[in-house]
């Protein structure tokens, strides 16, 4: 009886799982939507990224576990000698760095088309197909110059031409891929997207593999933006390719062809996508010479990593499941912090939360622990400013941790002026303060949220009205300023450069405006030296640790479980597994 | 006949009109676009402005509409924004898996569903039937992810007999038969699932048409001039109680394509159910609209080919 009641929680634990799956995962989609310039910045790594990583590394529930046990082994994964089969959502069948969209089809192009430069596991940026780079002293001239030994798959040379084809793919009037090359500012850009000329004239061709581009003007994401191009075969994809229609090259996004360490084979949309290795790789050729992404769901994934079916999947982290995976011996866990965090966010325009006090009131008398641990258990942390602990942006100098006061919320709420009416709600000038939540349906973290907030503000004389919405409902709302408080999380990209915090800017959710931080941001993005956009940011990041403009709740975690055969992985938040896909081999 | 046809045919044109209006009036009245669905963190205001006006999305609906159904009347449904390619490529690629295990299921389905239906019509009242009615009943209350779940669980994980999903086995290069008995293989558990599903209210349209013509007087003759019970019941009534099903055959043409979003999902079965389900949450309305119309065209034919095969069926309202 114990036994099949168990079966009943985890059968009707899953069915929760795949209805959250299918009610639209707002916040899978706002974590999968990943840009081809969503990379970091300078060269130089200080050391002090280093130590704060590991810092975070040893602490608690996250971090990585090494399989215990190697021996016991799946046979059905030792059978495979000379591949490896990694679990993963369905690509979507975008395979062009330029147009995909989802982090699925991301992974596909990380090991077919590799960039100029690339991501490091602190989130700064290293040369990939680019070995030399050179800035001029006004920072507006980026020389580039492609590694010799550079070669496609079908053996042709990367060229410098094929760079300017691809930005002209990016500065195409038809290209509506996610990146905002325009923003890149290259002279002749708008030109040639305008269709005025038919060449761009900040781009030139200096030899087989030097390529010179211009700006008209810079900031610390140019070098990451001009870096992050992916150079494409002219010869493969430009045959059919006019100016103002792009449609030919996307009729081969099923057929990539790049200068990565694998070839696509064969492609079963919704199935699986083989590899190939690429010998000619100029890194050296990829250590397992055939590579399968098989597709798999949260409903069978883990247990497919415990048959040895697969050698690798992203699985959802919960006691459950990592308490399964490190059971079997075999298979290496790896929690991983996500970039991105979760927040409440509030009207700042609204009367209700205009006052700093308020503000600050609310987030003192929220208990986000509660919250966090009910939500994510030990796989979540509270966070208090907007950047991820493992960003060589963050900081927790001078922060207010804002913990659980509900003396310190009521007495800034007396500040402010709201004092307690007779029916026990806080009152100011005859208004009641009476909050209206918008939640989505069907979120881990809003379930958990809802009921301790309202008794949490019960206490604090604030009366919370729920309403439960459409996430794109509540985006309107929140386009037209309807709204006092909801619930979304945003993605981070390794650059510490944002819209969120400027005003008006255009992610700016809760219209927060302060024009020192303002300043900071613009300032923080204009400066090149890390160390120096470092001190910026901290002390943007204070300022708004202490304006309290929306309030900060997690950051969450992902796990990969990986089978303890292969060996050889560098991953981290910011670096994928497919970037270091290439120097996996299997252990013997 | 091919007079009637063409009359349908032609009054299906007004009825595709107002879906279309309905539809696509719909997709403009609920909030968000492909642009804030995809949530980019980094879509600057630009850049989401250029995107709108490079689809459209800018426009006045209701020059929105007429772009839309001026492409669809020479067969563009325009280009999918989440997977770049057209919505007719989008749908041949997946319309196909969801329509080998919805063909399997029907045709099993059916099968099953016409004997159990006439068993239990012929021996009412019977423990059989019964039994069969309490069966019936507890298979159309099962919630579909429930029994694909503890299918799993119980093929695919505990006994392994079965895979646990997908269509193919990965890494497979297989061809012709071998390729057969792989797909074969992974569709048991799908198919079986949905059959179980769609058997039990089946069961009782058949069992229902079975006991209103075994009452017929022309029934009672066939007995009465010594007929074999097995003639009575195949021949003379059987072919009868058919005749309400066809109406049913016809409904099912639409969900032969629509795929089954739920199921696909347990199953990972690589199918248009999923696709279609995304392209809702992810407004890309290209899909959405061109998939919806071609399930409403097949809603159409579907009610049209039943009404054909009526007459043909049954002489007492052929047309002449």
């Amino acid at each position: 009886m114990k036994k099949r009641l168990s079966l009943m929680l985890v059968t009707l634990m899953a069915f929760g799982s795949i209805l959250a799956a299918c009610g639209g995962g707002e916040e899978a989609a706002s974590t999968d939507t990943t840009t081809p310039t969503e990379t970091a910045t300078d060269t130089t790594t200080p050391d002090e990224t280093a130590t704060e990583e590991t810092g975070t590394d040893s602490e608690s529930a996250i971090g990585f576990t090494e399989a215990t046990d190697v021996a016991t082994n799946n046979d059905v994964a030792l059978a495979r000698t000379d591949s490896a089969i990694i679990g993963t959502v369905a690509p979507q069948g975008v395979f062009n760095p330029l147009f995909h969209q989802t982090s699925y089809d991301y992974y596909v192009d990380y090991l077919v088309f590799p960039s100029l430069t690339k991501v490091k596991t602190d989130g700064t940026y290293e040369n990939d197909l680019a070995d030399d780079i050179k800035i001029s002293d006004d920072n507006k001239t980026y020389t580039f110059h492609i590694r010799d030994d550079a070669n496609y798959s079908d053996g042709t040379p990367v060229t410098a031409s094929d760079y300017l084809f691809a930005l002209k793919i990016y500065l195409d009037s038809s290209y509506d891929g996610q990146a905002d090359p325009l923003s890149w500012n290259i002279v002749g850009g708008k030109e040639y997207n305008e269709g005025t000329a038919t060449d761009i004239s900040g781009v030139k061709v200096i030899d087989d593999k030097t390529v010179e581009v211009t700006v008209s003007d810079y900031d610390a994401m140019t070098q990451v933006n001009l870096g992050g191009v992916t150079p494409l075969s002219e010869a493969y994809y430009g045959k059919d390719y006019k100016q103002g229609d792009v449609s030919s090259i996307k009729a081969f996004n099923g057929k990539p062809m790049g200068a990565g360490p694998y070839k696509v084979t064969k492609y079963t949309a919704g199935q699986e996508v083989d590899f190939e290795a690429n010998e000619g790789y100029y890194d050296g050729a990829p250590k397992i010479p055939k590579l399968i992404y098989k597709v798999t769901t949260d409903t069978t994934n883990l247990a497919m990593l415990q048959a040895g079916e697969t050698d690798l999947d992203n699985i959802t982290v919960n006691e459950d499941n990592v308490e399964e995976l490190k059971a079997t011996g075999f298979l290496d866990v790896d929690i991983l912090k996500n970039n991105g965090y979760g927040y409440v966010a509030m009207n700042n325009n609204n009367p209700l939360f205009s006052d700093v006090k308020v503000r600050q009131a609310l987030t003192y008398g929220l208990n986000r622990a509660e919250v966090v641990e009910a939500a994510y258990g030990p796989y979540a942390e509270v966070i208090n400013i907007p950047q991820s602990d493992v960003s060589w942006a963050y900081t927790d100098e001078n922060i207010d941790p804002y913990d659980y006061d509900v003396e310190k919320a009521k007495s800034l709420l007396d500040e402010a002026g709201w004092v307690e009416g007779a029916d026990g709600i806080r009152e100011k000038d005859g208004k009641k303060f009476e909050v209206n939540f918008s939640a989505t349906a069907d979120n881990p973290v809003v379930d958990a949220l809802i009921p301790i907030m309202t008794e949490n503000y019960e206490q604090l004389g604030i009366k919370l009205v729920v309403e439960t919405l459409d996430f794109n409902a509540i985006m309107e709302k929140k386009d037209k300023g309807d709204y006092d408080m909801f619930f979304a999380a945003w993605g981070l990209t390794p650059d510490p450069d944002s819209t969120v915090y400027i005003t008006d800017g255009a992610q700016n959710n809760s219209g927060y405006s302060n024009p020192e931080v303002d300043a900071l941001y613009a300032k923080g993005k204009k400066e090149l030296d890390i160390n120096e956009r470092k001190k910026i940011y901290a002390e943007a990041y204070q300022k708004i640790n202490a304006d309290a403009p929306e309030i900060l709740m997690y950051q969450r975690t992902n796990m990969l479980a990986i089978n303890g055969r292969l060996d050889g992985w560098d991953i981290s938040p910011y670096k994928d597994f497919p970037l270091s896909l290439h120097q996996v081999e299997i252990a013997e | 006949m091919s007079q009637y046809i063409i009359r349908r045919l032609l009054q299906m044109i007004p009825t595709l009109i107002g879906i279309s209006i309905i539809v696509f009036a719909i997709s403009q009245m609920v909030p968000g676009d492909y642009i804030t669905a995809s949530q980019n963190p980094n879509m600057t205001a630009e850049r989401a402005d250029q995107l709108r006006a490079l689809y459209g999305l800018d426009l006045p609906p209701v020059q929105q509409y007429f772009i839309w159904a001026k492409n669809m009347l020479v067969g563009n449904l325009g280009d999918s924004f989440q997977h770049k390619m057209p919505v007719t490529e989008v749908i041949n690629t997946y319309v196909w898996n969801s329509f080998v295990i919805a063909f399997a299921t029907l045709i099993l389905s059916w099968v099953i569903a016409a004997f159990v239906g006439v068993f239990s019509a012929q021996f009412q009242y019977s423990f059989f039937d019964k039994v069969v009615t309490l069966l019936v009943f507890l298979l159309m209350s099962l919630p579909s992810f429930f029994i694909g779940l503890l299918a799993i669980k119980y093929f695919a994980l505990d006994t392994k007999l079965l895979p646990t999903g997908g269509m193919t086995t990965a890494g497979l290069n297989a061809s012709g038969f071998e390729y057969l008995k792989d797909v074969g293989l992974h569709m048991i558990m799908p198919v079986a699932v949905m059959t179980t599903l769609s058997v039990g209210g089946l069961t009782r349209y058949f069992r229902t048409g079975m006991l209103e013509v075994i009452r017929q007087d022309y029934i009672r003759t066939a007995r009465a001039k010594g007929l074999k019970e097995r003639t009575v019941i195949f021949k003379h009534a059987f072919r009868n109680a058919l005749l309400p099903a066809i109406t049913l055959l016809g409904f099912e043409l639409p969900g032969l394509f629509g795929g089954a979003m739920i199921l696909e999902r347990v199953f990972n079965w690589p199918g248009i159910g999923q696709i279609y389900l995304a392209s809702l949450n992810l407004r890309d309305y290209p899909l959405m609209l061109g998939f919806t119309m071609f399930l409403a065209v097949l809603t159409l034919l579907g009610n049209l080919i039943s009404d054909i095969l009526y007459g043909v069926a049954d002489p007492r309202i052929r047309l002449k």
